[in-house]
């Protein structure tokens, strides 16, 4: 029985090679990873909300999240605890223990303790879903006269656009509690440190900066890492169509390890990053330390 | 056609694209020299501080993640940074 589990599970992890290898066949003339990421307008609406790539993926990454949440999370409690639910607690263990009670103080848990678990959650689904082959991609397949699209691995969080809203929404909700706590007085007078009277013009445009430079690299983390991983994959599999067919098991196996090494470690430790980070923020400007 | 297999990219004379690329793969590669120094100092670590206090190993794993993705984001700040200068200059 495991040894099946293990064969369908390494059948499973093989097939992402091939799709990917399927998605560049079309285009082996000029193969170019960063193709990836050029993204065409699917529908056209008004205000530029334009459905393309990325904005499938988001929706998808949202109905998946609140599903998710509400198959794990809303169990009919028995006597003997089942497999939904240990998941769930394991879940809501580290959104608790690990995110929230690292960063915020006691005081704001209740109120900040969903919105970073949510982050936790979505970012996790949206990374995770970045590595299923989905019938999502600009490029299409002609299979018995029909246009399908072809199976493509793409993450929306490898667009700066939605990282940036993400790690923009942090920002501004840590300002915002930071002046809600403290008073605006309080909240600005506490990014001045103590030092001495003249180094103050040299130390706050530095701290002011410093603010900014947060929203940066909250967006910047989280954008790259996933960008990084995806070309790297793309970039083995595309080696077999830029050189020469015989790189095949080469290419295959390095692009399967950079698949697991992606999926097993990046996808997790960026969504935990990127929600014990919030935390810190929001709770930081909620407690300032002097 | 081995020639072609280890000789990828001909000589075409274009010696800014040259220089670019270079400067790209200098940038990350040094980038991921000072990231591969801090990353085995964190576990490195880790592993000293569980092998003496094997006790504090759940609180202190928080801490080993928070401190690995910092690390390893700076090789991406400096990829970013290339791939800017790659693709725009």
């Amino acid at each position: 029985m495991s040894r099946l589990f293990t064969l369908a599970a390494a059948l499973f992890l093989i097939l992402p090679s091939l799709a990917l290898a399927q998605t560049t066949e079309g285009a082996e003339e000029e193969f170019d990873p960063a193709h990836e990421w050029e993204l065409q307008t699917w529908v056209d609406l008004p205000l530029g909300l334009d459905i393309n790539k990325a904005v499938a993926y988001v929706i998808l990454g949202t109905v998946v999240t609140c599903v998710l949440g509400i198959v794990l999370m809303r169990v009919k409690f028995g006597r003997e605890p089942t497999k939904r639910q240990a998941v769930g607690e394991m879940i809501y263990e580290v959104a608790q223990v690990q995110v929230a009670e690292q960063g915020l103080p006691t005081k704001a848990i209740g109120r900040w303790f969903p919105y970073v678990a949510t982050l936790m959650i979505f970012i996790w689904v949206i990374n995770m879903l970045g590595f299923i082959p989905l019938p999502l991609s600009d490029e299409t397949v002609e299979i018995a006269g029909l246009d399908l699209p072809t199976l493509g691995i793409f993450a929306a969080t490898s667009t700066l656009s939605v990282t940036l809203a993400l790690a923009l929404m942090t920002w501004i909700f840590t300002h915002v509690e930071g002046i809600r706590a403290n008073g605006a007085r309080g909240y600005f007078k506490s990014w001045i440190p103590e030092v001495p009277k003249a180094m103050l013009p040299l130390i706050v445009p530095l701290e002011i900066l410093g603010q900014f430079m947060r929203l940066i690299s909250l967006s910047v983390r989280l954008y790259a890492n996933m960008l990084a991983g995806h070309m790297l994959i793309l970039t083995f599999i595309g080696l077999i169509f830029l050189t020469h067919w015989a790189v095949f098991p080469f290419s295959v196996l390095m692009g399967t390890t950079f698949y697991l090494f992606e999926v097993v470690i990046v996808v997790s430790i960026q969504a935990y990053i990127f929600a014990a980070l919030s935390a810190i923020y929001i709770g930081s400007a909620i407690e300032p330390e002097h | 056609m081995l020639s072609s297999f280890f000789f990828l990219a001909e000589t075409t004379g274009d010696v800014a694209d040259a220089g670019k690329a270079i400067a790209l793969a200098l940038g990350i590669g040094l980038g991921s020299l000072g990231a591969g120094i801090g990353i085995g100092n964190i576990f490195g670590s880790m592993i000293q501080a569980v092998a003496r206090q094997p006790e504090l190993r759940s609180e202190l794993t928080g801490i080993q993640w928070l401190g690995f993705a910092l690390t390893e984001a700076v090789v991406f700040y400096g990829l970013i940074g290339g791939l800017l200068a790659f693709v725009l200059i």
